[in-house]
């Protein structure tokens, strides 16, 4: 799929050079002050292009602010200023021109508990495509068998797509709206801790599903459990106080992490 | 040096896999050195013993492998914590190995025993045993100190032995050549500097997993640099 243009209108305005051509978004000494308070220093880190990436760090380091800056969501809180750069596949996400409501087309994010529309299954998953502009029926019905398919879910849901999604169980819920994301084709996935609410067979079949999207698309994911990063990504990122205190293959931060800190965090040891 | 554990159970699990890995370290080193002490003094009783030590060894391995598992089960280990348990289970397949080494010479030791053989006839045995127990105590002291260093050194020394060997394979041949009355009790001692010439390479494994443990690095099949800091 070719990057869409993020820009409300055009212009000639020089896009941020990625570090690769694998990347997917690069963070480039991002800080993040909610009032007087620093909630990210400096970080800097590239996040490639359809991995799982996994954001750990005890409550408070600023895993999940540091996912809420790739589709803007930070912008919905008065007091937060943004400094340093934002790229996807080399457009500034911050830039003036930028649409957000583009941006978070093309960024999409499911949350810890799963919020379905109170509509119906097929509705929740043709949501977002109406928004995007018409579409025939035949095709929206192919394009919502396909979302639910991708989420792993058409199989529990193809006799009931006109029943209330509020009626399933909180895993094939959290399914859906993975569903919803999908269903308009994002460039990214955003995980703020999205498994962790839900019994351990719905977790294992959101990770599982996170092992098959990751093909098609990036995947971002911020956990307290260290073991799900561990089974789920491909790259860990550890955060500790606002800093990025290390970024490397999840395979080396879990049996040879380089930085004491992590070491500690990962291990469960005092700091 | 690490930082303790949040929960305290935790460090005391791993702390006791470690510590039984020491002690049936001690055990293994004990076994060795009766061993060849009963091969060089013609010592048929000593050579039982070693023989019956086995299974107090076994049993180690059993207990540690034991421990490692529920550990895993129970805590995921990661990183440090990680390494530690594989390295311990590893070099307890490594120095159960060592005692059988120790049970062959033994056993070595037993078909010798009612044999003639002049005292000074072992020197080049003796030299390759001192050899031996001397790795095996330095791969254990670098195990319990997570000492690198001293885990490169026993490493390179690995190499005296393999040398000492072949020295005195050479050095029997030629008498066997000889002297054709001597071949039973050559090729006896032949076995056994081969079983001292197997306990220096798992002796080099156990170090090898100190560099692991240590440092994240697996320098087994490789021709590391011996030096320290590499």
């Amino acid at each position: 799929m070719p990057a869409a243009d993020l820009r409300t209108q055009s212009s000639d305005a020089p896009r941020a050079s990625s570090s690769s051509q694998d990347a997917s978004l690069v963070v480039d000494d991002l800080c993040l002050y909610y009032g007087e308070t620093q909630a990210l220093k400096n970080v800097s880190l590239t996040i490639p292009k359809r991995q799982a990436t996994a954001f750990i760090g005890p409550s408070g380091c600023g895993k999940s602010t540091l996912l809420r800056c790739f589709n803007r969501m930070n912008d919905l809180i008065d007091s937060v200023r943004v400094t340093g750069s934002i790229s996807l596949e080399g457009q500034d996400i911050n830039a003036k021109d930028v649409d957000v409501a583009q941006l978070r087309r093309r960024v999409g994010m499911v949350f810890q508990r799963p919020n379905p529309f109170p509509k119906s299954i097929y509705e929740n998953v043709a949501y977002g495509m109406r928004l995007a502009g018409k579409m025939p029926k035949p095709e929206m019905d192919e394009r919502v068998e396909w979302a639910l398919r991708s989420a792993a879910l058409w199989d529990e849901v193809k006799d009931r797509l006109k029943e209330s999604a509020l009626g399933l169980s909180g895993g094939q819920q959290q399914r859906l709206v993975i569903a919803r994301a999908v269903a308009i084709q994002p460039s990214v996935l955003l995980l703020d801790e999205s498994a962790s609410a839900l019994d351990p067979i719905s977790t294992l079949k959101i990770e599982e599903l996170i092992h098959q999207l990751k093909s098609d698309y990036t995947i971002v994911i911020v956990t307290h459990n260290m073991q799900q990063a561990a089974r789920v990504s491909d790259y860990t990122a550890f955060l500790y106080l606002g800093e990025l205190i290390e970024f490397d293959r999840t395979d080396d931060v879990f049996t040879n992490p380089k930085r004491k800190k992590t070491e500690d965090y990962i291990t469960g040891r005092y700091g | 040096m690490n930082n303790p554990h949040i929960s305290e159970q935790y460090d005391a699990e791993l702390d006791a896999a470690r510590n039984l890995l020491m002690e049936m370290g001690g055990v293994v080193e004990q076994q060795l050195h009766e061993a060849s002490q009963a091969l060089i003094d013609h010592d048929a009783e000593l050579a039982a013993r070693v023989r019956e030590n086995d299974v107090r060894v076994n049993r180690f391995e059993i207990e540690i492998d034991e421990r490692c598992i529920h550990i895993i089960a129970r805590r995921q280990p990661a990183a440090s914590d990680l390494r530690t348990l594989i390295s311990v289970m590893k070099a307890s397949t490594d120095l159960e190995r060592i005692g059988d080494e120790a049970c062959r010479i033994a056993k070595m030791a037993a078909a010798l025993a009612d044999l003639e053989y002049p005292d000074d006839q072992y020197n080049d045995f003796r030299l390759l045993a001192a050899k031996a127990e001397t790795i095996v105590a330095k791969s254990l002291d670098a195990f319990a100190r997570l000492d690198v260093d001293g885990g490169l050194e026993a490493i390179a020394s690995d190499e005296a032995i393999d040398d000492g060997y072949d020295a005195l394979v050479r050095e029997r041949g030629s008498t066997m050549r000889q002297d054709a009355d001597d071949i039973d009790r050559a090729v006896n001692v032949m076995w056994a500097a081969r079983a001292l010439e197997r306990v220096g390479d798992h002796a080099k494994n156990i170090s090898e997993y100190v560099v692991y443990l240590v440092r994240g690095k697996d320098v087994r099949h490789e021709k590391v640099q011996r030096k320290a800091g590499n």
